[in-house]
């Protein structure tokens, strides 16, 4: 595995330049998980896009880097300090006595510095002072000792709208490229199976359409928007309604009423979105109508760290909303669980007629990674409609949409397209949908929604999946995006002789916890748990429902993902004491 | 004056399409509130336009309004309150052929719904939208509304309401609708009338019905309101598609404390209908509800 971190200033150019590197070095077959870090400005201030990329499966996420490509001093200074000793800097800077101290640490950590006065060479290509990135492209290239077609392709696709643009930056990448001496390639490709290469809110986009969506609303809010903007493009090829609303509100209760209506709608927010959909949350349980809402998680408490990543909404999502009843929070690890956990998430909202909160976080959200393109595997639809509703015995007009059954899940069907009507009631009501405030028809409608639990659980949700070997050593608990640092952190512990285990749950609730029983049975009082957040939100629900269980508890509130430094130096501790 | 006959005249009873939207559950409005006409001229509309109960779909508020969810044999959707806007228009984008009704009461609507309200009409959503205006909240036992007179007597206030009120035709007029009517619940056949074109337009439908509640806003009985009514037909150079003439109209109403009555300003000229826009599905002859099936994305997949 190498690492590539980008560093500079905040809009300039460091994502463009860092996505054109990992679909290049996706082009030519390598695994690849990019990280980038800004602060939630447009211009200004440090920003960082790190590209790992391997030769075989790469997961997790790593604070060092190999090559650090410095695109402003700032960059430079502030980044050096990651970059391993013997690693390559590369950059441009014109005023070299500006950088004295840096460039003696380079010397003395034996870190090669590829240079050449950028900017100036830019401008004398015929570019603006931006297209020096691509000079810096250039030389990187030949740093990683990889052929020049597949980073001028990335160029063409990047750029390929404006001509006579393209044509500088072709140049100047082309130039970059020359003045770097011969290397050998730091990493040969090999064959892999064919990747894709998306992020996390692509992924629900896409599989949101796979799945029927028809109509999505949203507000524009970190790091959710990205749905948004996907879904609008893709909007005519697939004849979409796609809806900015004007506040969350409004958008949950456009997909609540479509939902209502027959169709599949879908939103997605961020915490502070989310508190205000609450209150149609609660209106989704009592007239058990679907809902899916996509929940991408940022540091708060209110706006927090907007453009940092955490888990730190798992309360929130099994708690929100007043009075009681059923609902699903799903969570999703990576981009190609987010295309398939959207379906799972419309299919058990529907099938159990329950809000199914379906948990991403920033780091998922807006980062790119490979995943195998069979991976991304397409479920049928499930809808558990009725074209003849029964209807109640003395009021043969209505249809009994609140049936009593075994299971709690009672007829549903489209209103307007059945012979009997349809009355979704937000008061309590008996099964036909009138209302009632009679304790016995209210306590068992309330007990038919709550007991809809048991069925979900036995038959619905995605199972906890174990990773690594039987009895291991030292086992951790945790959903999300740890499961990525989780398996890298298992192969490189593995290979120091270390078993490391991990159970992750794509489910967080219902809680599956035969899993957890299992688990126990093999390491007892070696089970930790890992969590972005500072209270263990997930280990207090497993505890709830399985008793004390964690031996300690790796947790992590700063806003960034976990490294695998910082997990491997909790299992060394852990093991040595 | 102009004191009308205050009798309903029931022209439809006995046509079994109004049969088919009643039902046995027992009308829970306090005797003489306006609510009873309002549903009667409701089921008058449809019965009269031939909507059965496969044609459209009612969605309520909260509110005594509200509380007719379960009393009428339809298709009905019952949500929260101050949000049956937004929900009334998800009902609609699933089903554009349907004919979607939203109601929806005074405080519900320029309070915690306000800002649904203006983004219907800038949406101008293919909405019937029935706006119960009883100058209070009734259902929580009659505290002023943001539209209850200055100094009118309601709970929850040291006698007098203390603050001016909005007037929503003003408000409305404002925004640009394609459609506003008013109407008044002791005037059950106009109403029906009202409801009828709401049905025929094109877009954002916003008839404000003047309801006369008698136990909470006991000052604004019926002839409170006949005194105050002026017909539309008998204002002299008014051209209902004139937005100045609107405009004029209903700074005059809140001026002098009058309400004109009748469909008081279309739009025909002017295209902003939410789902005429949809550019995106354009010669589309299906309805999202029937369009629920996968979509194959694999070749988007196999290119990213
Ligand atoms: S309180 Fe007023 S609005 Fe409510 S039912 Fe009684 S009269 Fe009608």
């Amino acid at each position: 595995m190498k690492r590539i971190l980008i560093a500079g200033e905040s809009g300039g150019g460091i994502v463009s330049t860092g996505e054109i590197v990992a679909r290049a070095l996706k082009n030519l077959g390598y695994w690849v998980v990019t990280e980038r870090e800004f602060p939630s400005l447009i211009q200004g201030g440090h920003a960082s896009y790190s590209v790992s990329f391997a030769d075989e499966p790469l997961y997790g996420l790593s604070q060092r880097c190999d090559i650090l490509l410095s695109l402003s001093k700032i960059g430079l200074q502030s980044f050096l300090p990651r970059l391993i000793d013997g690693g390559y800097l590369v950059h441009g800077y014109e005023r070299l006595s500006g950088i004295q101290p840096e460039l003696a640490e380079c010397e003395r950590r034996r870190i090669q510095v590829v240079h050449v006065r950028s900017r100036e060479k830019a401008m004398e290509l015929g570019g603006t002072e931006l297209v020096k990135n691509m000079i810096l492209l250039g030389m990187l290239w030949k740093t990683l000792g990889l052929p020049l077609p597949a980073l001028e392709s990335e160029i063409t696709q990047q750029f390929g709208s404006k001509p006579a643009l393209l044509a500088v930056d072709l140049t100047c990448a082309q130039w970059g490229y020359s003045a770097v001496q011969q290397q050998k390639s730091l990493l040969p490709p090999t064959q892999n199976p064919p990747l894709s290469l998306l992020t996390g809110n692509h992924a629900i986009a896409l599989g949101a359409i796979q799945a029927g969506v028809r109509l999505y609303a949203a507000y524009p809010m970190s790091p959710s928007t990205g749905i948004l903007k996907h879904l609008a493009e893709y909007a005519d090829a697939y004849n979409l309604i796609v809806k900015q609303a004007e506040d969350e509100i409004t958008a949950v209760s456009l997909v609540l009423g479509a939902n209502y209506a027959g169709t599949r709608a879908l939103t997605a927010t961020s915490g502070g979105g989310f508190d205000l959909m609450t209150e149609t949350l609660s209106l989704a349980m009592i007239t058990e109508t679907p809902l899916v809402i996509v929940l991408c998680q940022r540091p708060g408490p209110a706006t927090g760290l907007p453009t940092w990543t955490a888990q730190s909404d798992v309360h929130l999502a099994l708690y929100a909303g007043h009075g009681e009843g059923a609902r699903v929070v799903l969570s999703v690890s990576d981009p190609a669980d987010s295309f398939t956990l959207i379906q799972t998430a419309l299919n058990i909202s529907e099938q159990a007629q329950v809000p199914v909160i379906l948990l991403s976080e920033k780091q998922i959200c807006e980062h790119l990674y490979t995943v195998e393109t069979s991976s991304l595997e397409a479920f049928p639809i499930e809808r558990n409609l009725t074209a003849e509703p029964p209807v109640a015995a003395e009021k043969p007009t209505h249809g009994l949409r609140y049936q009593l059954t075994e299971s709690g899940i009672s007829p549903r069907w489209v209103p307007t397209k059945a012979p009997s009507v349809f009355c979704a009631n937000s008061d309590e009501h008996t099964p036909d949908g009138t209302l009632t405030e009679d304790a016995s028809v209210a306590s068992s409608m309330y007990k038919k929604r709550i007991q809809k639990l048991n069925h979900i659980r036995d038959h619905l949700i995605p199972p906890p999946e174990y990773i690594g070997p039987p009895e291991p050593n030292i086992a951790f608990i945790g959903f999300g995006s740890n499961k990525n640092i989780m398996q890298d952190v298992i192969s490189l512990m593995s290979i120091k002789g270390v078993q490391v285990g991990y159970l992750h749950f794509p489910c967080l609730s219902p809680l599956d916890t035969k899993a957890i029983s299992t688990l126990q049975e093999q390491c007892k009082g070696r089970i930790h748990l890992i969590e972005g957040n500072a209270t263990g939100q997930f280990g207090q629900l497993i505890e709830q429902h399985c008793g004390p269980l964690f031996r300690g508890k790796l947790l992590k509130w700063d806003g960034r993902p976990f490294y695998q430094e910082e997990v491997i130096e909790y299992i060394e501790h852990y093991i040595n004491s | 004056m102009n004191i009308k006959n205050t009798q309903h005249t029931v022209l439809y009873e006995k046509n079994t399409l109004v049969n088919s939207y009643e039902t046995q559950e027992k009308i829970t409005w306090c005797s003489g509130c306006g609510n009873h006409a309002i549903r009667n001229a409701l089921i008058d509309a449809l019965a009269l336009e031939n909507l059965t109960q496969q044609d459209v779909i009612l969605c309520y508020d909260i509110g005594c309004n509200g509380n007719e969810a379960d009393k009428i044999t339809a298709n009905t959707l019952h949500g929260l309150h101050g949000r049956v806007l937004p929900l009334a228009a998800g009902v609609k984008l699933a089903q554009p052929n349907t004919v979607v009704i939203a109601q929806a009461g005074d405080g519900a609507t320029f309070s915690e719904g306000i800002g649904h309200l203006v983004h219907a009409v800038r949406s101008d959503y293919p909405l019937v939208f029935l706006l119960h205006n009883n100058h209070n909240y009734a259902l929580t036992t009659g505290q002023p509304s943001a539209l209850t007179p200055c100094g009118a007597k309601r709970s929850a206030t040291d006698g007098h309401t203390p603050q001016r009120p909005l007037h929503p035709m003003q408000l409305i007029m404002s925004l640009e609708p394609s459609f506003y009517a008013r109407g008044f619940s002791g005037e059950r056949e106009q109403l029906t009338e009202l409801i009828r074109h709401g049905i025929h337009h094109h877009g954002f439908a916003c008839v404000e019905v003047l309801q006369s509640c008698p136990t909470y806003a006991k000052e604004a009985d019926n002839s409170y309101y006949w005194e105050r009514i002026r017909q539309i037909e008998n204002r002299t150079h008014y051209d209902i598609n004139s937005y100045a003439d609107a405009l004029i109209l209903a700074h005059e109403d809140a001026k002098n404390g009058t309400f004109h009555t009748g469909v008081l300003y279309t739009n025909t000229t002017q295209k902003s209908e939410y789902l005429h826009y949809q550019s995106t599905r354009k010669d589309l002859s299906t309805e999202p509800w029937a369009e629920v099936t996968p979509r194959d994305v694999s070749p988007l997949l196999a290119r990213l």
